[in-house]
């Protein structure tokens, strides 16, 4: 068996559980590839049992889903679950944090601090979702554009390409999503997307080690 | 709010800042009814929800103009052409 995959996946509102569905997908990935997933779903996504298996059993690969700002991420209800202050935490690990400002300044810290690389977003992560199908994230085709590109990360890690690969086949997948929609034109249900697919894409970035492989 | 566009915005006259809030404005009225706008912690919201930030000039609505000049910059530019053109190498 390869090495673990840690994912926090809370769900205390409806966008966060978009990203938990979406999750599902990464998840399938990886038991797949014969990966042990530790998967912290709902109220399980906080700090203590997260930096509990980070510096315990050492997940090579972190995917954190949840809001974010320029120093922490958080878990379910908003819990902060890795600030700029964690080391241990952080050490040996490729860590890709869909969440919003994480990558500006805790993935530059986490990185410092011995992280193998940090894959994130500089700036607010914009999606959109369609509230006739809150109920049903996945068949949601509007949600699909960005979640799609956004999963295509660790999707890419999972299957052994390296870090700087896997975030520009993700950038790769945002782009055609976009390069559809404009060639669909205005006449497209989802041509205002345009804008903000082309900031995430615009905003999602590697740190630390572009070669770095799980 | 990044650094650059807290730049430029200082040294926009209110005129051209009225111009630039109508047109916002303008752009996200096309948005469908049916879809929400989720930005982080900040919450989830609808065309008219965000309309009304934009009209009241708080962080939600400057996000929102923030974003939108980005965008306008790049298809003026041809950063977006660029982009979409450009794949990046893998």
């Amino acid at each position: 068996m390869r090495g673990s995959l840690l994912i926090t996946r809370p769900e205390h509102e409806p966008a966060m559980r978009y990203l938990s569905r979406w999750s599902e997908k990464i998840i399938k990935e990886a038991k797949e590839k014969g990966v042990n997933v530790i998967d912290l779903y709902r109220n399980k996504a906080n700090r203590k049992r997260v930096i509990g298996i980070l510096e315990k059993r050492n997940p090579k690969l972190v995917v954190f889903n949840g809001h974010g700002s320029e120093f922490f991420v958080a878990g379910h209800n908003n819990e902060i679950i890795l600030n700029n202050n964690d080391r241990k935490a952080v050490n040996s690990k490729i860590i890709f944090a869909r969440s919003c400002k994480s990558a500006k300044v805790l993935g530059a810290t986490a990185i410092k601090r011995g992280a193998i690389a940090y894959l994130g977003y500089k700036e607010d992560f914009w999606l959109v979702y369609n509230i006739l199908q809150i109920s049903r994230p996945l068949e949601d085709k509007t949600t699909a554009l960005f979640l799609e590109p956004s999963n295509y990360v660790p999707i890419a890690l999972l299957k052994g390409h390296p870090t700087g690969e896997a975030d520009n086949k993700s950038k790769n997948l945002f782009r055609k999503n976009i390069e559809k929609l404009i060639t669909e034109g205005p006449s497209s249900d989802d041509y205002y997307a345009i804008r903000y697919l082309l900031w995430d894409m615009m905003h999602q970035v590697c740190l630390g080690n572009q070669a770095a492989t799980f | 709010m990044n650094e650059e566009t807290k730049t430029s915005e200082q040294k926009i006259p209110e005129d051209l800042k009225e111009t630039i809030k109508e047109t916002v404005i303008a752009r996200l009225d096309v948005l469908p009814a049916d879809k929400k706008i989720s930005i982080g912690s900040y919450g989830d919201f609808t065309k008219s929800e965000l309309i009304e930030h934009v009209k009241e000039e708080d962080e939600v609505g400057q996000k929102v103009v923030d974003l939108e000049l980005t965008f306008l910059k790049a298809l003026k530019e041809g950063t977006l052409l660029k982009e979409i053109l450009t794949p990046e190498e893998e």
